[in-house]
Order: C-alpha cells, then structure tokens, then sequence
C-alpha cells in the first residue's frame, strides 16, 4: 500500500485545519502522528479514511483516490475516540457488523482481545466505561487487518494495563501481518518505541516526517560540570530543556553533533546521550510565545 | 478481481435491523387493537379493522424510521461503506419494508375478520379515510394536515393487490420524506432542515393529490380538473415526486462529510 498527500488543505469555513500538507507513506510500517490538540490530526486522518475531502489538494491511495473508491475504502479502518452512548448493540453484535465489511476480519483473534482486555459480551456498549469502549474499538481495529489502520487516540480512556496490552498486539500482529499502522497521538512518551517513522503537525502544517531513529538522532543532551556545559553550549543549536543539580547541569540541544563537537565535548568530560521524543516533540510544537522548561534542584 | 457488491449486504443489515424495530411496532398495534376487542366484546361496540390501525398509524412510523436511516450513514463510511452502497442499501431496505408491513397488517387482519365473525356482538368499522379530505375547511394547513394523516386508502376487501399497492407507496414516500429531511438537518444547519420539512410537506400534499385522482378517490374540488388527466400519467408525477426526493438525497449525500 501506498498512501500518498500531496498539497491538501482542509477548511472548515475560514479556519484552514490543514494548510498544504504533502507526505508519502510507503511501506508497511508503524507511523506516528503527533500534534498537539488542535493540529489537525484528525481532519488528516479523516481525509486518508474517505470521511472528508480536502478542500485542495489530492491524496491517492495506490495511485488512485479512495474517496468513494469502494475497493479502496474497505482496506483503510479509522478508529478514534468514538462516543458509543447510544449504542445499544453489545460487543458479539457490533463484531459480527463489522466483520461483514472487512475482508480480512479475524474474528477469533477478535474473541481472543475481547478475552484480553476482559470486555463483557453481552452487555449493551453503552453500559461500558470509556476505558472498555475504548478497548473495543483497539479490538475492532487489530481484527480488522485492514492494510491501513488508523488509530487516532483510541487509548486515551483506556488503563496503563490495557493500553500495554495494546502496545504489545500492535507490535506483534503488525509482525505477523505486516500494514501501514497510523497513530496518533499527543502522548509521546509512553508510545515513542512503537514509531518506524514520525509525523509531526503543528497548527495544520506538517513540520517533518522522518524515521525516528533519525529524529531522535537530532536531540541530544549535554551532562556534565555546569561550567563545562555552560562552554559547551554556547551560542549552539537551540535549546530545549535545561537541568541542574549542584555543580552538575544537563542541557538538551535540538540539532546534530558533528563528529569533532562530540570529539571536544568527551575531552571536556561531558557526557552525551540521546534525548526522548516526547523532549523533542514538546519543543518543536511550542509556540513563539512559550518558554523551554528550565528546571533547578538543589 | 471484480469485487462482489456491498449494497446487497448494506440492504440486508438496514432491512434486518428496521424489521426487528417493526416487529415491536407491529406488536404493539397488534396489541392495542386486541384490548380494544376485548372491551368491544363487553360493551357491544364497533372495533377497528387491524389493517386500518396498521394503515394510520404505518406512515408515521415510516416517517420517523426514515429520519433515523441518516444515522446508519457514518456507521456504514467508517466501516470503509461508500455513500453510494449506503444510498442503493437503504433504499431497497425501504422498499423491503414498505411492502412487507402492508402484507403482514392483511394477513393478520384477515385472521381478525374470521375470528370475530363468530362473535355476533363485535361489528366491525369501516374505513371512511378518504371522505375525510372532503369535510376538511379550504384552508391550505388543513389540507396538509389531513394528508398526512389520512393517506390514499383502498378497501382491501375490494381490491386486495390494488389496496396493498397503494399501502405500500405510502409507507414508502413517509419513508423517504424523513430520510430527505433528516439529510437537509444532517448537511446543513437546523434553518435549512426546516426549510426541507416544509418541501417534504408539499411533496407529500402533492402525492396525496395525484394519488387520490388517479385512484378515483375523492379530492377537494380545486383539484378536480386533474380528473382529466390519465390516471397513468398522473401516477408518473406521483412516481416523479419520489424520484425527485430521492435524487436530492442522493445528491446530498454523494459527497458528505462524516463529522466525529
């Protein structure tokens, strides 16, 4: 599959959701697509599932365009934060819905996550917690095995124990059953090893797509004597986050090392290591007005 | 590979969920008309044909039913349906619908005739929907209200594949009148949906008329010169209204957002 934008916007009146994005999706891998609140994950996601059109721009979808595209529309399935409070149907009924339209429903790897995520069968949705409902559509979206799937913040409601659950079948389904999986997402930190690749959108703009280890390649962090640091980072790449303890400070810089940097800074004693992706995603998405965190302990 | 076609599927799981919701609305017409027997019995009264409860209280069932339809269509698309599939779907589940309520209502009725005609103190009514129009004040709500509520009715027991027919055209435009308007509040905002209830009005007014005259039914007499018409054609403006319903729908849901 290949999934392919190229130049959409989306509109919705005069507020632009989406403002020029062009990125192509081309192997079956996990994709992260982080934005904070309001960046238009979701109108992305709309458009690449057929519930919208863009209001410029194309998106193909093995070169053609999915939008009402019968064929096409039965292999992308878009799960999202859905509100099942008038669902009556319980969980055996809306799988065997769901089954009908998707070709490579499994409906005993279903049974299976039901049983995992120890959702009632015959209790009407609606009586579930926002935690199981959203277990059910993480359930509806892995047994689909459609050769897209879209996650768009199913396991916000759900428990640390269930939300591990998910991680895990993702990762080892996605093995098993190779697809282009979209996340989105705006909690990095718990998420970030699933990422082949990341997607990142601020207020409707796509600012990079790049494979995580070459993004996080760009974060580093800088610890050692605060004066040494302090030298160190002079007039360097930008800054994102500033720590310091005692005589010890820790700095994380956006941007490369090249090689001699990394050269001068262990003659100095300065250790170098890698930042997380949730450091990185909150300084790229930060906007003009807004300081990088600086934290003292002493 | 040519792929086999969704909207057979689509038309099943509409007619299949629609029917389990008629047979609780059937139950309860059903229902209600027995009580009402049972109170006939001991107070030697006339009770209603069940075919005729059926038949009034059918189109507003129909009309709410087919408002509701327009929720199926974000179920459909996020399940990778298109519009079109949901289009071509829904409606045959109507057309499903619309002809089997009549059937059963007459076969059940059928069974109440012969049962009560063994108890001599039970008579029952006859229909006298179609001269209501007549006592109606000529005054144009008036008439709008009495089409509604009274749709072109045939006897069966004089015409039972004539009375069915037309039975079954009923539910079907109440059908697709509350699916038009359910469409223009789901595409636009709550002033344009008005604006469709008032067209979905006029076209089940203008139904009515047609209907009637090529029924011979009796009609107020500012329509009596359509009387000159051919019946034939006058069922094809009848027939051209739906139509028209429909391709607005159609055309309105072609290209829908789905809004989460």
């Amino acid at each position: 599959m290949n999934v392919k934008l190229e130049n959409v916007s989306l509109h919705y009146g005069r507020r632009a959701a989406l403002k020029d994005v062009t990125f192509e999706l081309k192997r079956n891998k996990i994709y992260g697509l982080l934005g904070r609140n309001g960046a238009g994950k979701t109108s992305l996601l709309s458009i690449i599932a057929s519930l919208r059109e863009p209001t410029s721009g194309t998106i193909t979808i093995n070169g053609k365009q999915p939008f009402e595209n019968a064929k096409l529309m039965q292999q992308i399935a878009f799960l999202y934060n859905k509100d099942y409070k008038d669902e009556s149907d319980n969980v055996k009924r809306i799988l065997h819905y769901t089954a009908q339209y998707r070709p490579n429903f499994d409906m005993d790897y279903a049974n299976y996550l039901i049983e995992q995520f120890k959702l009632v069968q015959n209790q009407p949705v609606k009586k579930f917690s926002k935690g199981m409902q959203s277990a059910l559509n993480a359930t509806l979206g892995l047994a689909a095995r459609a050769p897209i799937t879209i996650f768009d913040e199913v396991y916000l409601g759900m428990d640390a124990p269930s939300r591990e659950i998910f991680y895990k079948e993702l990762l080892e389904d996605q093995e098993k059953h190779p697809r282009i999986i979209i996340l989105s997402t705006h909690l990095v930190s718990e998420m970030d090893y699933l990422f082949d690749e990341v997607l990142l959108l601020k207020n409707g703009k796509l600012l990079l797509h790049e494979e995580t280890d070459a993004l996080l390649s760009k974060g580093v962090t800088i610890t050692g004597n605060a004066k040494n640091v302090d030298n160190f980072v002079q007039a360097r790449k930008p800054i994102i986050n500033e720590q310091r303890l005692g005589d010890t400070k820790s700095v994380s810089l956006y941007g490369e090392l090249l090689e001699h940097e990394r050269k001068a800074a262990f003659e100095k004693g300065l250790e170098i290591s890698s930042i997380p992706l949730q450091d990185l995603f909150v300084h790229l998405t930060k906007e003009e007005n807004e300081n990088e965190t600086t934290r003292h302990f002493s | 590979m040519k792929q086999p076609a969704i909207f057979p599927k689509v038309a099943k799981e509409m007619f299949s969920v629609q029917m389990s919701w008629t047979v609780w609305f059937l139950g309860i017409v059903f229902a209600v008309n027995i009580i009402k027997i049972i109170s006939a019995i001991n107070q030697n009264t006339e009770v209603d044909n069940l075919y005729n409860a059926v038949f009034v209280a059918g189109t507003i069932y129909m009309l709410i039913i087919g408002i509701i339809s327009i929720s199926f269509l974000r179920h459909y698309v996020e399940n990778g349906v298109t519009r079109k599939d949901y289009f071509k779907g829904t409606l045959l589940a109507a057309l499903g619908l619309s002809i089997i309520i009549p059937l059963i209502a007459y076969m059940v009725s059928q069974l109440q005739l012969l049962l009560l005609k063994n108890i001599e103190t039970v008579s029952v009514k006859t229909a006298e929907f179609n001269s209501v129009v007549l006592d109606v004040d000529d005054h144009i709500i008036g008439e709008i209200v009495t089409s509604i509520v009274f749709a072109p009715y045939i006897d069966p027991q004089n015409h039972a594949w004539l009375a069915l027919a037309v039975f079954s055209i009923n539910l079907f435009t109440y059908y697709v009148l509350g699916w038009f308007i359910s469409v223009g509040f789901y595409r636009f905002h709550a002033g344009a949906g008005l604006a469709f209830i008032f067209i979905a009005l006029i076209i089940v007014s203008l139904e009515d008329v047609f209907l009637r005259v090529s029924l011979d039914l009796p009609v107020l007499s500012r329509y009596e010169m359509l009387e000159s018409l051919p019946a034939g054609i006058l069922l094809l403006f009848a027939l051209l209204l739906i139509v028209l319903a429909l391709s607005i729908i159609r055309l309105l849901t072609k290209r829908v957002a789905i809004k989460i």
